[in-house]
């Protein structure tokens, strides 16, 4: 029998009651709640691509598992399939296509899984664990990134065990996005690189990061004629940086915003700071949200430069969140993130990932001037 | 927001109603223009106290950046004001602006970073923020700070458990722990050897005291910080913009100084301190040649591949011949300073005819470079004449 909440060793915080079944603070906006989620956090998600009717979820955990569920339109959500790996499970990512499915782990592997089969090979090894994977679509290639502690980016045909192209990095890869033909990796030391990949992956720009302390997530966002153009940057001291890549007035253009701390207007007593666990972008408004480690969500909209909504706090940090493909569906997953080390580890808590109608929020504001 | 050009002139209508902006500085807002230093505010009052000093705007940076040009044009004392009031992130190293600033001096700035540093250790501490991270301000990474994920130490405890000792993680954490808090303790009492060393470090921008020896990192993002500047300039029209010169041409340039952003610099900035950035880029640098030439490995130090890669773009774009030879010659004399400047790395500036293929040397020898055959190798110093 399971028990919530303990108050052995582990002296978990706040954890909040878990005997009655009551709507309490584990989904105080009462989302839907996917069946069986992972048995430890859930570190990365992801909805299945326009291309592929229907929707389904891929979460990846740190129980070396990575599952799937088809969330169908009435909001029930089904577990499908599952695969496993020798190490948690950091990054998943689908093919363009919608038929195979990308996971990184650190077991220092990095896998296809082809759903139709249910069999997954290893396609990718690295020196460290791989952090980051994404699906690149070329005109004249297809491969998959890497991202790894081991310093390095790898590319990789998926049918051939070495890899196409091997770039260097200054520190380890903590984050990454791929809109191609664009790719921004956000690494260790405040290492911030935009790679071209048009042709072939080749660095395109080293930037300044903005941010004074460790990156922890990135997201590529567009402009109206559906190019990447910038990323919005996350780090753990509660900001989010949006930095266009080629803009017109960089001083006017690029800004900070601080985000996922507590009292907003008080300053008489110290603030907390949380890290900013993930960004995602809206696929059709172009509005972002952000998780973070003090169990919110947010909405913003970086173009009227305004938040939209803030989520009530769930008990656990949100460490995981994306959108579906056409933006309907936002899912987001309640687990431990580490932030607060090893003494607030639970393994008896359940972890949760729910999913919300995305349709109506995230609507952008208009601009007031 | 718009800067009210009405109240610029005194004569503002609206006042406190208005919706423009009226610079009064002090305006660290959340959504406030992306700024490095906290101190922005202050730059703003001293600025606005001292209107009837400016003798217009002949210091100031770059109109390219203020956003409407024609209220600006006529230079006059007021929006010179305001458009400096918006360039503060680059004033840090214009340092000499600021004379006639009721007493501004280098000496302030630094105690305004140093003030800023004690500010964000206390909001460190007190926050309960995640405490291995680095550090950072004017994008010069402060030492002493070790950068760890959460999900690395996470990953820690996780072969700790299964290897059923979890004892060397706990002490490891409680370890880095402690020298979190007593480097943050440091930084906000700030006594004067700190602050020497810190001020050191700041305006030391290619430091090599970094604790966890990377140099390299820190010293590429002050590197960044001028390429970011300027690269924006370059061929960035598109992004990921088809000509491949113009690419990597930029990219060679914020690499801090080898090609250099301007062919002014490139003279002064490798004779300086060309014992440096070798050094310092050892490590990051090389991704860097690799990718410029989308080539294998280019086995060489990173300085020596893009002066190759400068001397080769100076030969292949034949768009800008003027500036291109301009910037080849300038190449060769900086290199010919850098190879005296630095002998350690002068026996690896330049290649020994044995050391090429035949291939490479036909390539040196001839008036242009081809392209996809253009050598990985730097050219033997005799080759180099324009």
């Amino acid at each position: 029998m399971s028990l919530f909440g303990t108050t052995t060793g582990f002296g978990a915080g706040t954890t909040g009651v878990f005997g009655n079944a009551t709507t309490d603070s584990h989904n105080p906006m009462k989302d839907v709640e996917v069946t069986s989620p992972p048995d430890d956090s859930i570190s990365c998600l992801a909805f299945s691509p326009h291309t592929m009717p229907g929707n389904f979820l891929i979460g990846g955990s740190w129980a070396n598992d990575v599952r799937c569920w088809e969330v169908q339109d009435n909001g029930q959500t089904v577990p499908k399939a599952q695969q496993m790996h020798t190490g948690p499970v950091l990054d998943v990512c689908w093919s363009d296509d919608g038929s195979k499915v990308f996971t990184a782990s650190c077991d220092k592997t990095a896998k296809m899984w082809d759903l139709n089969s249910n069999q997954a090979i290893q396609i990718a090894q690295h020196d460290g664990p791989i952090r980051t994977i994404h699906w690149i679509t070329a005109p004249n290639y297809s491969c998959a990134m890497t991202g790894s502690w081991d310093k390095t980016l790898k590319f990789w045909d998926t049918r051939s065990p070495n890899p196409m192209m091997s770039l260097q990095m200054p520190e380890r890869c903590y984050c990454a996005d791929v809109v191609y033909p664009m790719a921004v990796v956000a690494t260790a030391e405040r290492g911030l690189i935009v790679y071209q990949l048009e042709n072939q992956p080749s660095e395109f720009r080293r930037i300044d990061s903005p941010l004074k302390h460790q990156h922890r997530c990135v997201a590529i966002f567009k402009d109206k004629q559906n190019k990447p153009t910038g990323f919005a940057l996350g780090s753990i001291e509660g900001r989010v940086a949006i930095h266009y890549i080629s803009p017109p007035n960089p001083a006017k253009d690029n800004f900070t915003f601080k985000c996922h701390r507590s009292n907003g207007t008080n300053t008489a007593t110290p603030q907390d700071i949380y890290a900013v666990n993930a960004i995602s972008f809206h696929p059709v408004h172009g509005t972002l949200a952000t998780v973070g480690s003090d169990g919110r969500f947010s909405f913003w909209d970086k173009d009227a430069r305004t938040k939209l909504k803030t989520s009530e706090q769930l008990d656990q940090p949100i460490t995981a969140c994306c959108f579906n493909n056409n933006g309907n569906i936002f899912a987001y997953a309640s687990s431990y993130d580490w932030s607060k080390g090893h003494e607030y580890y639970n393994p008896q808590k359940k972890n949760y990932i729910f999913l919300r109608n995305a349709a109506e929020e995230l609507k952008p504001r208009n601009k007031k001037w | 927001m718009t800067v009210c050009s009405f109240y610029l002139q005194g004569r503002c209508r609206y006042g406190d109603k208005c919706w423009n902006e009226h610079p009064r500085g002090g305006r660290g807002g959340d959504y406030g223009a992306n700024h490095q230093q906290p101190s922005r505010g202050g730059f703003g009052n001293r600025v606005w106290v001292n209107p009837s000093q400016r003798s217009g705007g002949g210091y100031i940076q770059p109109s390219t950046f203020s956003r409407d040009g024609s209220d600006w044009s006529k230079g006059d004392v007021k929006s010179s004001d305001f458009s400096f009031s918006h360039q503060n992130r680059f004033s840090a190293l214009n340092p000499q602006n600021n004379n006639d600033k009721g007493g501004q001096t280098p000496a302030d700035d630094n105690h305004n970073h140093v003030d800023t540093i004690q500010k964000d250790m206390e909001v460190w501490q007190s926050s309960g923020q995640w405490p291995f991270s680095c550090y950072s301000l004017l994008s010069v990474q402060i030492s002493g700070f070790v950068e760890l994920s959460p999900e690395e130490l996470r990953l820690e405890y996780y072969t700790g458990r299964a290897s059923g000792d979890l004892q060397p993680y706990v002490n490891s954490v409680q370890q880095l722990s402690n020298q979190w808090s007593s480097r943050v303790q440091e930084l906000q009492t700030m006594n004067g050897s700190t602050q020497i060393s810190v001020i050191s470090e700041l305006n030391n921008s290619s430091p090599q005291t970094s604790s966890h020896g990377l140099g390299s990192s820190s010293g590429s993002t002050s590197a960044s910080g001028f390429g970011s500047t300027s690269a924006s300039g370059f061929g960035s029209a598109g992004f990921g913009s088809s000509s491949q010169s113009s690419n990597t041409f930029s990219f060679a340039s914020s690499k801090a100084g080898f090609g250099a952003s301007d062919t002014q610099q490139a003279l002064g900035f490798s004779s300086t301190s060309a014992a440096q950035p070798p050094s310092g880029f050892s490590t990051a640098p090389p991704s860097a040649a690799t990718f410029s030439f989308a080539a294998p490995a280019a086995e060489n130090t990173p300085n020596t591949g893009a002066f190759a890669s400068a001397a080769g773009f100076s030969f292949k774009s034949s768009s800008s011949s003027s500036s291109a030879i301009r910037f080849g010659s300038s190449a060769a004399a900086a290199a010919g300073s850098a190879v005296s400047g630095s002998g350690d790395v002068g026996d690896r500036l330049f290649t020994a005819h044995s050391d090429l293929t035949a291939e490479e040397l036909e390539q040196f020898r001839a008036k242009h470079f081809t392209l996809g055959h253009i050598p990985l190798k730097p050219p033997p110093a005799d080759l180099l004449m324009v």
